[in-house]
């Protein structure tokens, strides 16, 4: 057996990412309460009202500048993050496997290009540290965040935005323009929890991103030397294909409704509305933004339940470490009894 | 920690450390600054857009456009659609390819051999019995 995953995220970067995901669902959630609050009164009214939705929004942005900037020093002072950044730069090879990734979905190549590849039961020097998708939404994720952060702390800032901008109009400007800007985002994330959660060897969602590297045993037997990737060896969860069928509508309608909904309730030229979203008039864009958070939704339980697995393989690791047993793989020797 | 594992670059506690306090610091002042270097309740809730009478541009008279930001919202609106199409294509792109993969699996009901363990190695790769 190959191993399963190499494992590419370390301790921190588990953390880190564990972190950063429960700040910016806290920040969509609370941010689309507002743009889309008609959609949205409940998530609204259960977060008490305007002012504790507002209050919450800012309380997950001083966390979330605290966790771009820790990151952003991390990766410049330490020879890890250093180079590892050298291994995000995009590639000619990324281009490459987003090219053959269509071809395979149309059936004219049989294997993902190795840039492509999430499944791990390669060699290690096959798969590269992200692949073309990984690298993709770190860089468009990166600026993203750091858009949202600038415009989010100049609508915060009285003096600092009315010193460029003298008006209100240019405050509630401002203020469309970081939910509009926050529209990508939540986009992608949305993309981003299918991809690591839908899976077929992954599902219910790819736990590299919660075990650490440090904590995955890779093993390089002599007796998987065997060609291909080895995933025929494993079994399709029983639920994946209803499951991912369904997650993966759900993904779209989420995805089209918030595209939809950013367009129609865009609130700018201010005359129109006093708030950013208008009436209920729209029931499918209602149910679609509310399936759009749901995903979200499934986005944290995934996440807690990465940590959860995280935990168990932990104690599992210490145990086995007293009984002084080695699994070569990392699976646990259920069939052996 | 001390795993048996082979050797992994990770990162330095002095580092993490380093970075945190940083990370904290600027978070604070980023805030702080926002603020207008006063005290941080009075600020706290300036901005309601979705209080009714209270809110930003509930008492706005004349100039309710300005070109420069009506141009960033339609960049934003261009963006939001160009990358939400592709996105869209993403997530087709994705399925399609699981599909595939999920096609060369060993399925449940053919399972003959049970050496199956599952992706994380959590060893419920036998939970279907």
């Amino acid at each position: 057996m190959t191993n399963l995953d190499h494992g590419k995220f370390t301790r921190v970067t588990t953390l880190f990412h564990s972190l950063l995901a429960l700040d910016v669902f806290l920040l969509f959630f609370t941010g689309y309460a507002i743009m889309f609050n008609s959609e949205l009164w409940w998530m609204v009214t259960l977060m008490g009202g305007a002012t504790g939705v507002t209050a919450l929004h800012r309380a997950a942005g001083l966390g979330l500048i605290a966790l771009i900037v820790f990151w952003m020093v991390l990766m410049v002072i330490s020879p890890t993050g250093r180079s590892n950044f050298r291994e995000i730069l995009p590639r000619k090879a990324d281009v490459d496997a987003f090219l053959q990734d269509v071809q395979f979905m149309l059936g004219r190549t049989d294997e993902r290009h190795p840039h492509a590849r999430q499944f791990a039961g390669y060699e290690a020097d096959e798969v590269p540290l992200l692949s073309y998708v990984g690298k993709g939404v770190v860089f468009i994720f990166a600026i993203e965040l750091l858009l949202l952060t600038i415009s989010g702390l100049l609508i915060w800032s009285k003096t600092g935005l009315m010193q460029y901008f003298a008006t209100r109009t240019a405050a509630m400007a401002f203020v469309i323009f970081h939910g509009l800007l926050g529209v990508i985002m939540v986009m992608g994330v949305m993309f981003h929890i299918f991809e690591h959660g839908m899976h077929p060897a992954f599902y219910p969602v790819e736990t590299k991103a919660f075990i650490p590297r440090s904590m995955i045993p890779e093993s390089h037997d002599e007796d998987d030397d065997h060609e291909g990737t080895g995933i025929e060896a494993l079994e399709l969860a029983p639920s994946w294909h209803s499951v991912s069928t369904i997650f993966g509508s759900l993904v779209v309608v989420g995805i089209v409704s918030v595209l939809m909904g950013s367009i129609v309730r865009e609130g700018y030229p201010v005359p129109r509305e006093l708030v950013v979203s208008g009436d209920v008039t729209n029931l499918l864009l209602t149910i679609g933004i509310n399936i759009g958070m749901f995903v979200l939704f499934v986005g944290i339980v995934l996440s807690m339940y990465g940590n959860v697995m995280r935990v168990r393989w932990e104690k599992e690791m210490q145990q086995r470490q007293r009984e002084g047993e080695t699994v070569a793989d990392g699976g646990e020797p259920q069939t052996d009894d | 920690m001390s795993y048996e594992t082979p050797d992994v670059d990770g990162y330095s506690p002095i580092s993490v450390l380093v970075s945190a306090v940083v990370g904290v610091a600027v978070a604070l002042l980023s805030v702080w600054w926002a603020s207008g270097f006063g005290p941080f309740y009075e600020t706290l809730f300036r901005v309601s857009p979705t209080v009714e009478g209270g809110g930003v541009g509930s008492d706005w008279v004349a100039g309710n456009t300005i070109p420069s930001l009506d141009f960033l919202i339609a960049l934003v609106h261009a963006a939001d659609v160009i990358m939400g199409v592709f996105i869209l294509f993403m997530v087709f792109l994705h399925w399609a390819s699981f599909r595939r993969i999920a096609a060369r699996m060993r399925h449940p009901n053919e399972s003959e051999s049970g050496d199956a363990v599952m992706a994380d190695g959590s060893g419920s790769g036998g939970e279907t019995e």
